[in-house]
Order: structure tokens, then sequence, then C-alpha cells
């Protein structure tokens, strides 16, 4: 309760409360003594008697009517006023034989005034003796047999299978002997609050099964007495009460404790919250876990008074302690059976992740992390990303909470690495929106070091939890006791004090997590295993590749070279006299030469893209003036006008192989070339400097773009795609210096590895750009 | 095979071939004949033979120079490096290896045992011809030898 008590003085206090005289509000309703009201409903009579000589000590004040003796006739005589001597005798015997210590029993009909039948129920507390007056109209008029009834009932109760079925079956079989117009079960939370579990209810009534209730719905008082009493009968909501008289007991002032009262006066909380649900009568029976308060099988009356006789009522109150019995064991088996469906859920979940790709497959298969834990969102930081599925925070906000969750303690404990919370917003600064999403938090990390986490989300309950009691468009009305608990105002006080909190993990659900948590872990280690043999058999074979390659261009080359070497021979020697033949011998010798560069370009290029790159900082303006120098050489014969952009950027690359990638575009831009003089720029583009032309690759003006532009040839447009072909080449083998056709093919493998590509723009007979990008540094 | 490696008579630096192919085994003897310096040439075809020449019975005094295939039948080239750069009374033999192998392994393979120098051999004849007088040149004629025996076995 958020009312503070203590700063406001109760209106009750110094005098003997009575629930007729004194009110209670929503900000003092903790305080409400309810076991203590007072008053009776005045549907029966009530005497207080003192133990040792049966004397009325108190009477209710409607004796006169019920009983025929008003209370000043009755103050201070003994019961046999009332009774009459024989039946005083049957009380006395009763009271010394049978075990009425704060348990009311049945002990005989009393011919009433006007000579109705009333049953007599009598019970004792702290000293005094109570014997209650009930019309037993009903109870003689409808003959049932509650025995076989209960019987019946019990049966059925005890094979429900599961805590749904008992609450089915429950709700059911009160309704069934009571005929009230709806019966649920309501289960208190952690946090006080309520949830309608299971119901019976008239068909024409709409269904309130899976709402919630804020806590303060019930107050603690009530609490209190359903700790103590299985069972609170009323009768007719806002009937007549009838009040003690006096209030307060003669002999020691004290008022009279009603807690086990079948008449006890209805608080003034629980009438008005009734009536403003439209009910007109009620049965509430406790449900328990020893001495815990589990819950509440709530029955409600929408017509009119409903008469719940006492062997009805005692037949309800044994239902009650049946339902308190069976239902630890049916939470147990349906803890067992939800176990057993999350292990399966886990299993599957790792078995998918195993077979598709690993963790990622946690959030986008078939089944995700949303199913192996009750939660609304789920997040895994995995592969340095965030993979996430359902209601979860942004990227930067988990980065935000993965930051604060790794220095936390909870995360360096060896047996139980997790992190629970229901409230993350209380703990770590937080965005509304964000503590809105991710008020619960349930947090396992994978690793000792390094931020692979799992995370679960629950939003704050206000918004994953349909409530009862939030009627909005209802206004709020004071009562006449002032501002009164209405649904709207305690929903009102219960969102503020339920603001940012979840519905809270369960141990059993942190135990589930914690286990997934090893599965996951053993599959991480398993995968990096695989991966490690994989990237072994990777190794292996790139080694057998690579021995291929030289084997092939060595035993290739043997042969080659005896050839090469017999055709040089004929062509020295003066036995060629035909010229024809003597060109014959040339082709020959041409020809094991150009197989020769071909075997060598092919184990080049099967190494390009197996060799480790060597990144390091590269100064391009250095890096392509070697290869200037390098191709200038071979090109120098003709002449040529090379412009170099000044300062050239430095870039991540491999130096060596950047430095081909030059030397293999410059020497293209020399070789296919017919000009009189050879006119070659070479120069670059920062990022975001250029527009990309349609024929570009995609987002490479993000990065910086070199270009080696030529006032070559050209490539027609139809060669575009075989221009990168390993040995394809454009023109005839010997025309434009030959060459093997690998060069281009090489330049885009090059630049592949470096996570860049090659590109270029052309005109026939005008020239060619080649533009490269190195992709992301 | 357990002549004697140096000709008796005049003392002429001899060139051990160790190499299976016949055209390539032609252009060590032409280049031989090119480079201009009197000295004997003697083949073997694969690794054991090599040994087996080199630890021969009365062979006194150590070639001048091994010119050694890497792949050759039986016992190839990398064995016979190993196991002559391992031999106390051999190791001082300068090994040249010629072979049509680049793969950087073989050179790495190669230097670490031991081997002298390392040459690809080019597939084009003139350059490999070339290359080879130069080879003989320079290890027949202008580097100087110890002054050493082989111990007699």
């Amino acid at each position: 309760m958020t009312g503070d008590v203590s700063e406001a003085r109760l209106p009750w206090e110094g005098q003997a409360y009575s629930a007729m005289r004194f009110g209670a509000t929503i900000t003092n309703c903790d305080s409400e003594p309810v076991q203590t009201p007072g008053c009776i409903q005045g549907h029966g009579a009530l005497l207080v008697l003192r133990a040792d000589n049966l004397t009325v000590a108190q009477v209710s004040d409607n004796s006169g009517a019920l009983l025929g003796h008003p209370p000043e006739t009755l103050l201070g005589q003994p019961v046999s006023r009332v009774l009459g001597e024989a039946r005083a005798e049957e009380l006395h015997a009763f009271l010394a034989r049978e075990p009425v210590d704060r348990n009311p029993l049945y002990v005989l009909t009393h011919q009433g005034h006007n000579g109705a039948a009333l049953d007599v129920t009598v019970h004792t507390i702290d000293g005094v003796v109570i014997v209650e007056f009930e019309s037993t109209a009903h109870t003689t008029a409808d003959g049932h047999d509650y025995f076989t009834l209960i019987k019946q009932s019990v049966h059925r109760l005890q094979s429900a299978s599961s805590l749904q079925a008992l609450g089915d079956a429950a709700t059911a079989e009160i309704r069934a002997l009571t005929g009230l117009d709806r019966v649920m079960v309501y289960k208190f939370h952690d946090d006080g609050h309520g949830e309608v579990v299971a119901e019976s209810r008239r068909p024409d009534l709409s269904s309130w099964l899976g709402l919630h209730y804020p806590a303060q719905d019930i107050p603690e008082p009530a609490r209190e007495v359903f700790r103590r009493t299985w069972i609170r009968p009323l009768r007719e909501v806002g009937a007549p009460m009838s009040e003690l008289v006096p209030l307060a007991h003669p002999d020691t002032g004290r008022p009279l404790t009603m807690t086990h009262c079948a008449l006890r006066g209805p608080s003034v909380m629980y009438t008005e919250y009734l009536q403003n649900m439209g009910v007109t009568a009620g049965l509430t029976l406790s449900i328990r876990h020893g001495e815990q308060l589990w819950g509440l099988i709530a029955g409600h009356h929408y017509s009119g008074a409903f008469d719940l006789p006492y062997n009805m009522r005692a037949a309800c109150e044994l239902m009650a302690q049946i339902v308190s019995l069976q239902h630890k064991a049916a939470e147990d088996r349906d803890y067992l059976s939800h176990q057993l469906r999350f292990d399966e859920v886990r299993q599957l979940l790792v078995t998918q992740a195993a077979n598709e790709g690993g963790l990622p497959a946690m959030v986008d298969g078939e089944l995700t992390l949303l199913d192996a834990l009750d939660a609304q969102g789920a997040a895994l930081f995995h592969q340095e990303r965030w993979w996430r599925v359902g209601q979860t925070p942004h990227d930067d906000e988990l980065d935000t909470i993965a930051d604060w969750l790794i220095e936390r303690p909870e995360f360096a404990s060896s047996a139980e690495p997790v992190f629970v919370t229901d409230a993350l917003g209380t703990l770590m600064p937080c965005s509304p929106e964000l503590s809105a999403v991710a008020a619960g938090l349930l947090a396992l990390p994978l690793s000792k070091r390094g931020k692979n986490l799992i995370f679960w989300f629950r939003p704050e309950m206000l918004r994953s939890v349909e409530w009862g009691g939030n009627p909005h468009d209802k206004p709020m009305v004071p009562g006449p006791n002032g501002l009164r608990l209405t649904p709207r105002r305690s929903f009102e006080l219960f969102s503020d004090s339920v603001r940012g909190h979840s519905l809270p993990w369960q141990q059993w659900e942190i135990e589930l997590a914690l286990r997934f948590r090893l599965v996951v872990m053993q599959l991480v280690i398993s995968r990096a295993e695989q991966l490690t043999e994989l990237n072994l058999n990777l190794a292996r074979s790139n080694d057998d590749l690579d021995a291929f390659a030289y084997v092939a261009s060595h035993d290739l080359k043997e042969p080659l070279r005896g050839m090469h070497k017999y055709a040089h021979q004929l062509a020295d020697s003066a036995a060629l006299a035909d010229p024809l033949d003597a060109q014959r011998v040339e082709g020959l010798i041409r020809l094991t030469l150009r197989m020769d560069s071909l075997l060598d370009s092919l184990l080049h290029f099967s190494r390009v893209g197996r060799v480790a790159l060597e990144l390091e900082d590269v100064d391009l303006d250095e890096l392509v003036h070697e290869a200037l120098e390098m191709v200038v050489a071979r090109r120098g014969e003709k002449p040529n006008e090379v412009i170099v952009a000044p300062q050239l950027p430095h870039m991540r690359a491999d130096r060596v192989r950047l430095r081909e990638v030059f030397v293999n575009l410059l020497s293209n831009a020399f070789k296919y070339n017919e000009k009189p003089t050879a006119r070659i720029e070479i120069g670059w583009y920062p990022p975001h400097s250029v527009d990309r032309k349609p024929h570009w690759p995609q987002d490479v003006i993000q990065h910086p773009i070199f270009f080696v532009k030529d006032n070559g040839i050209g490539i027609e447009a139809r060669h575009v795609e075989q221009v990168y072909k390993m040995f394809k080449r454009l023109h005839g083998r010997d025309e434009y210096g030959g060459g093997t056709g690998a060069g281009l093919t090489i330049v885009k493998k090059l630049l592949e590895r470096h996570g860049g590509t090659v590109w270029f723009d052309s005109e026939p007979g005008v020239g060619s750009t080649f533009y490269i990008s190195l992709g992301a540094q | 095979m357990s002549a004697a490696l140096i000709h008796p008579i005049l003392d002429l630096p001899t060139c051990v071939l160790v190499e299976d192919s016949d055209e390539d085994a032609d252009t060590v003897a032409e280049a031989l004949r090119r480079c201009g310096i009197p000295g004997r040439l003697q083949r073997v075809t694969n690794g054991d033979d090599c040994l087996t020449l080199l630890r021969g019975a009365g062979a006194t005094q150590p070639p001048a120079l091994v010119l050694m295939d890497l792949s050759t039948p039986g016992t190839d080239g990398r064995d016979a490096l190993r196991q002559i750069k391992e031999d106390s009374k051999l190791k001082c033999i300068p090994v040249v290896i010629t072979s049509a192998s680049a793969n950087p392994r073989d050179l790495e393979f190669c230097y670490t045992a031991g081997a002298n120098a390392y040459h690809v051999k080019p597939v084009s004849h003139p350059h490999h011809l070339a290359e080879m007088t130069q080879v003989l040149q320079y290890w027949l004629g202008a580097v100087r030898r110890p002054a050493y025996r082989m111990p007699t076995a």
C-alpha cells in the first residue's frame, strides 16, 4: 500500500471500530480493522458469551427482530434466555465436547422469533464464545446430500493433471455446488498483484480469465484474514448491517475478533469494490501453501442476495482445503512438465543452431530464444554484432546495457553467471522507453571475456498484461467516506508503484537459463573446434593445391624445356634449307615460350587466391612510382607522357600485391596503345567526391578510388565481361606484345582479396580508365 | 662407381651433375664446353648414385661442384642435398641446385639445408645455356676451393 498511514490520524483512533460508522479510504485501507468490524451482516444474529458461565456479553442489535429479545434484555443474561434451558445445556455439552476453538461448528437448529428456523453455529476465540444464528430456510429446503456431492467433486479435483486443470475443476465444481454466477481462481504474483487463472461463469457473462488486478484490490488486512480462515461469505453486498451492543467487550474493552464468523460484516472497501463491479453477493475461499496465501477462489453473484447456508459453506470450505492440498502437487507437476518442455525446446534450439550456421539461428530460425524462456524480446551478441528477436532495445542501447553489465559482479560468479532484474531502470540510467521495453532483463555471459551475451527482455508489466479494473473511461466517484477505492483509482496508484517493473523472473526460469547457457557454450566450443578442424583441413588442402600447382608446372616444364631446346638446335643447324621449315621451327620455339609463360601465370594465379596478405600502411605515392619504374623500364622504347596526381593517400594493403596491381594496369595502358605518344594519368577520388556511374559497382564511392587512365585502344562494351577471364585475350596472341591474358584476372583477384574491386570506363579508340577500390579499410 | 673424381694427371676440377633429363644434361655439357674452363663433368641420374660417388672408395679429392636437379628419381635432390650437408666429410662441397620449380618452399628448404645456390631452369634454351655457363664459370673458375683432400675410405 502506498498511502502513508502514520501521517494521518485514523478516523476511528481511540475508539471501538464499526464498519458502519467509519469507512476506509484507499490510503488507509491497509489499516482497516477488517477482523474486528464491530458489525455483522444483518440477515443473521450473533451472541458473544462469556466462556465460564455462558452469559451474554455482547449481542447484535437486531436480536429483537430475529431472536425476539432486544439487546437490553439479553446483556448479562444466561444464554438460556434465548435458547431455553434444554438447548442451553446442549450447547454447554457441545462446547465441552467439540473442538470449536476458531472453528465454527453447527450445534442445533433454533426456533427463532416468529417460529423461523435458525441454524446455530458456535466457535470460541480469545476466551469468548460466539454464537451465530442464520436462517435455515435454504438448507432444509434444497435437501442436497452435500456429502455425496462433495465426494464426487473431490474425485474430480484429484484427477486434475495440471494446475490449470485443477483450477478449472475447482471453479466448475464450486459453481455447480453453489449456483453462483461466476467462480474464479485468483492467483497472487510475487509482487502481490493478482491474476485470474481459472474461471467458470454464467455463459452470458464476459470472461475475466487472464486479467490482472493491482495488489491494492485485496488489501493486506483482507489477505491476513484469508491466512486464518478458509471462507468469507457475503450474502448480499450493501445489505443493512447490524452493530454489536456494546461495540467493545464489557469485561476486557476489546473489540470482537470476527475472523471466523460467517456473519462477519464485510469491510467497507470490499463492499464498495464489489459494488463497483456490479456484484450483489460473494463467496471467497482461500488457497494456501501451508501458511502462505497462494490465491483465492472468488465467487460472484450478480442477481441479488445469495444464501450460503452452513452445510454449503462447509462443503465449499472442504473444497478449498482440498484444492490447497492438491494445488502444491499440481504446481510441482506443472513445473516438471514446464521444465521438460523447455528442455526439449532448448535441445531443439541447440540442434537447430548446430545445423544451421550457429548461434544466429537462435534468433532467426524456426525456433528462437523466445521459445526457450517466457520473454517478449531476446538479443544475442555474436560475431561482433547483435542478433535480435521480438521486442528489444536498439543496438546502441544493447551496447550500453552490455558495457554496464560486464562490470557487474554477477557475471564473475563461476557457479551462477547470470544477471537478473525486473526493474532495470532502477539499476542503470535508462530512458523511459528503454526501461519500458527492457524493464525485465535476464542476461547470460557466453564467454569469460568480451561481450558475448544472451539477453532476454520483459517489458514493464503495465504493458505486457491485460489489467482488470483499468476503465480509464469511468470517472472517479467520491464515496460517502471521501475518495474511495474505485477500480480506476486503485489502478492509478498501482501503476505508479509498478512502473518500470516487469513480471519477475522465477527461480526455475533462472535455473533453466543457466542450463541453457551451458548447452550453448558447449555448442560454441564444439563449433570452435569444428572451425579449427576446418581451418586445418583448409590449410592442408591449400598446401596440397600449392604442391600440385608447383609439381604440375615443374613436370610440365621439364618436357617443354626439352622441346624448346631441340627446336632451338634445329633452328641453329644449317639443315633447314627450306625457309618454310625454318619458319615452322621458329613457331615451335615461340609456342614453347608461350606455354612457359602460361604455366607461370597459372601458378601465380593459383597462389594469388590463397597466400595470406601482409597488410601494412602503404604510401601510394611511393608505390605508384615504383610500379612506373618497373613498367617504364619495360616500355621505355615508346614516347610517353605520364601524369601522377600529387599526394596520393596512404592505404592499408599488401604492398607487393598492390604494386603488382598497378604494374599490371600500367603495363596494359602502355601495351594497348597505338597513339604516337602514350598518355597515362594516375589519380584518385576521395570518398564521396565523385558521382557513381550506373555501371560502377555499388557503394564504391564510399571509399577512395584510384584510377589509371590511358589514351589507348579502349575496350568494346561487348567485351566487358571477358576482360577478367583467365587467359582470355581480346587480341591476337602476338598483337600488342603478346601476354598471357592473366593480368586483369590477377588484378581482380588481388583486389578482391583486399576486399575491393576493379572496374573501368572505356571508349574504343579513345582510351580506357581503370578504377580500383580497396574496399573498407 | 668408385672412379676417382679428379683426373689423376691433369688435376682438372670436376663437376658432378645430378640430372635425369638427357636434354638438360646435354645443355650443361655444352655450357661446360663454352665456359672456357677445362673441367670434367661426371653425370649421375639420381641422388643415390651421387652419394655413392661422393663417398666412394678411392675418392681422394672432392669435386669442385655438385650441380643437382631437385626432382630426380629415387633419392631426390632434396634428400641428397640434406645428406651431403649433414655429412662432415662432404659438407664443404658446393652444391648448386637447378630446378624447374620456383616454389618458395623448395628455395627455403634448399638454402636451409645448406645449398650454395639455387637456379630456376628457364625454358628458353639460350637463357638456360647462358645461365649454366655462368654457373660453371663461377664455380669452376672464379671461386677458390679449400686445399683439401677427401679422406680415403
